[in-house]
């Protein structure tokens, strides 16, 4: 009876926990959050504030006249989505070729793939750089985008995914008369939603912040993508906290957004990446 | 970049079309051509954006290249500039400090967290959205927040102030910016790699445990004996994907320390980063490069070694 009494308080414990913990995880949303509605004082203040005593909502448009924000975040939003349709397409493409059809090779084609995946653009900098240079397109969106547009990780996914739809949809497209690109097309594609799902919201959120590719691909001021512009404005007026703090709260809106709208998508890609082989 | 693969496609196409006019494939090779064309954009794309860049940068490590004049020939002479300069040892260091120094905290209190959040709960999917919530933030905010929060004046100090403990200028001193950052790593890491764990608990089928409590056995006891073995893939990957993901840290030594001070924060991808457009060195920035692979080569290697004989594939 106590040993089970025992338990029922640990338990009890184990919960409070797990609750004062998701303090912990969350400190730096909140003090982002109330920062950013500061005035240039209060930020520095000591003891600190926890709250400003007057919301400074004027801070979020004199933040974004700092810079070319608008700018900024188009270049952002655009690369993300160019390199997500760029992986939704292709990747799905490899995948269902990888999981449904035999041909000389497939494995070793499938394992070279796979293999690129200790090939991080943090190690290949210097010659990713020099073939972008190579095809003339430094300073460019189609420099910003092309070398991102496609990725193993998704063509391990998708192909994991089509792997089990059972084959008897595709041959019965098939013995109708519907092309390859048809199957492809309709019978593919929709029967995959989920794993398309998990990987459009995954390379989104890759891409919607990239910073080191653009920071030595994009030196022009237009092609910049919000991360550059945020840092060039820290490094420029490091004091002005609340503002750059009002930037950031702006900048984490769209993955914010996604994530508590798609959470169970995205939990499930991320998932998916750790479950099979 | 769709542009030319849509052009590349057909034009493949059109010179099979004329092949299957002059004699009609057989339904087999028809489809292993097919099958072939839809894998061939991403092959391709991989090849220009991965094979012939390591390629290149395995050639470039034998070459003096400052991006103006054309390259030198030089032997192994990037080699041993690099392995004869003390910044290069230190960043290694660095790098091995950082990626331990995170990841074997993740491997354990990812665990825990899975491990509370799988529990009863009440209102447990907004506390899962809770614990999950930083995996969408984005990486350049989370440096700003962070050097906000371990300004002098800032958060961290407030808070460890209760305890007693000094104000530190964390960025700024020699021997606390490293744990600075690793502590970043870690919060960043742990909702990721709780995710995965997550889902390798819940996909042990709960008969076992029932199994295990009907034999008598204890909470403990079913951890160590049920739980853990059928987890081990789940823990094997974790392992090395916490390692190889610290390993490509860059964002928040070149924001919010500049690889500072006195270099104790400079990772090997940052002193890559450095060598090569600052100080214009190519030649040994690749060299630098293919001891950052063979880090990369070597995990991924000890990975599949473990999967296999963890009985996975």
């Amino acid at each position: 009876m106590s040993a089970r009494a025992g338990r029922r308080w640990g338990g009890r414990l184990l919960t409070l926990l797990t609750i004062a913990g998701i303090g912990v995880t969350l400190l730096p949303y909140f003090w982002m959050l109330s920062s950013s509605l500061k005035t240039g004082s209060e930020v520095f203040e000591l003891p600190i504030r926890w709250l400003p005593r007057q919301p400074q909502w004027s801070n979020y448009p004199a933040a974004l006249s700092r810079g070319a924000f608008g700018a900024y975040f188009f270049n952002s939003a655009l690369v993300a989505m160019a390199v997500m349709l760029g992986n939704l397409l292709f990747c799905s493409m490899a995948g269902y070729g990888l999981a449904k059809f035999r041909f000389a090779y497939r494995e070793l084609s499938f394992r070279a793939i796979l293999s690129t995946l200790m090939l991080p653009l943090e190690i290949l900098l210097v010659p990713t750089y020099l073939v972008v240079r190579g095809l003339g397109l430094v300073n460019s969106y189609g420099g910003l985008i092309v070398p991102l547009a496609v990725d193993a990780f998704g063509i391990f996914l998708m192909r994991q995914y089509i792997k089990d739809l059972p084959d008897s949809l595709i041959e019965a497209a098939r013995l109708d008369g519907c092309s390859e690109r048809g199957i492809f097309w309709r019978i593919i594609l929709p029967n995959c939603t989920p794993a398309l799902g998990a990987l459009a919201l995954l390379t989104f959120r890759d891409n919607w912040d990239q910073f080191l590719w653009p920071l030595i691909v994009a030196s022009r001021d237009t092609l910049k993508t919000f991360p550059l512009g945020l840092a060039q404005m820290e490094g420029i007026d490091s004091a002005a906290y609340h503002e750059i703090m009002a930037i950031a709260v702006i900048a984490m809106i769209p993955t914010a957004v996604i994530f508590l709208f798609f959470q169970r998508a995205f939990v499930r890609g991320i998932a998916l990446s750790g479950l099979k082989e | 970049m769709a542009q030319e693969r849509a052009v590349a496609v057909p034009g493949l196409r059109a010179a099979l079309g004329q092949a299957v006019g002059r004699r009609r494939l057989s339904l087999h090779t028809r489809l292993a051509v097919v099958g072939f064309l839809f894998v061939l954009p991403a092959l391709l794309h991989l090849v220009t954006f991965k094979f012939l860049p390591m390629l290149q940068a395995f050639r470039l490590s034998f070459y003096h290249y400052d991006l103006m004049s054309p390259p030198v020939f030089h032997g192994l002479e990037n080699y041993r500039s690099v392995w004869s300069n003390p910044l290069f040892h230190q960043s290694f260091w660095v790098s091995v400090k950082y990626m331990f120094g995170v990841s074997v905290p993740e491997w354990f209190l990812a665990l825990a967290l899975a491990l509370l959040l799988n529990r009863r709960l009440p209102g447990r999917p907004l506390i899962r959205l809770a614990y999950f919530f930083p995996i969408a933030m984005s990486q350049i905010v989370v440096a700003l927040v962070w050097k906000f929060m371990y300004n002098p004046l800032g958060v961290v100090n407030t808070i460890l102030g209760w305890v007693g403990v000094q104000r530190i200028n964390w960025l700024a001193t020699e021997e606390s910016a490293l744990p600075a950052l690793i502590l970043i790593g870690i919060w960043r890491g742990i909702p990721l790699f709780g995710v995965i764990y997550l889902a390798g608990l819940q996909s042990i089928p709960r008969e076992y445990h029932e199994a295990a409590t009907v034999d008598g056995a204890g909470p403990g006891q079913t951890f160590l004996h049920v739980t853990l073995p059928l987890l081990l893939p789940t823990i094997l990957f974790v392992m090395v994907m916490s390692l190889l993901s610290a390993m490509k840290v860059f964002l928040n030594p070149l924001v919010m320390t500049e690889g500072g001070p006195n270099g104790s924060t400079r990772v090997l991808p940052y002193f890559i980063y450095e060598t090569a457009f600052a100080y214009h060195r190519m030649g040994e920035a690749a060299a630098a490069s293919m001891v950052l692979f063979a880090f990369a080569f070597a995990l991924t290697l000890i990975q599949l070694r473990l999967l296999r004989r963890g009985g996975v594939e």
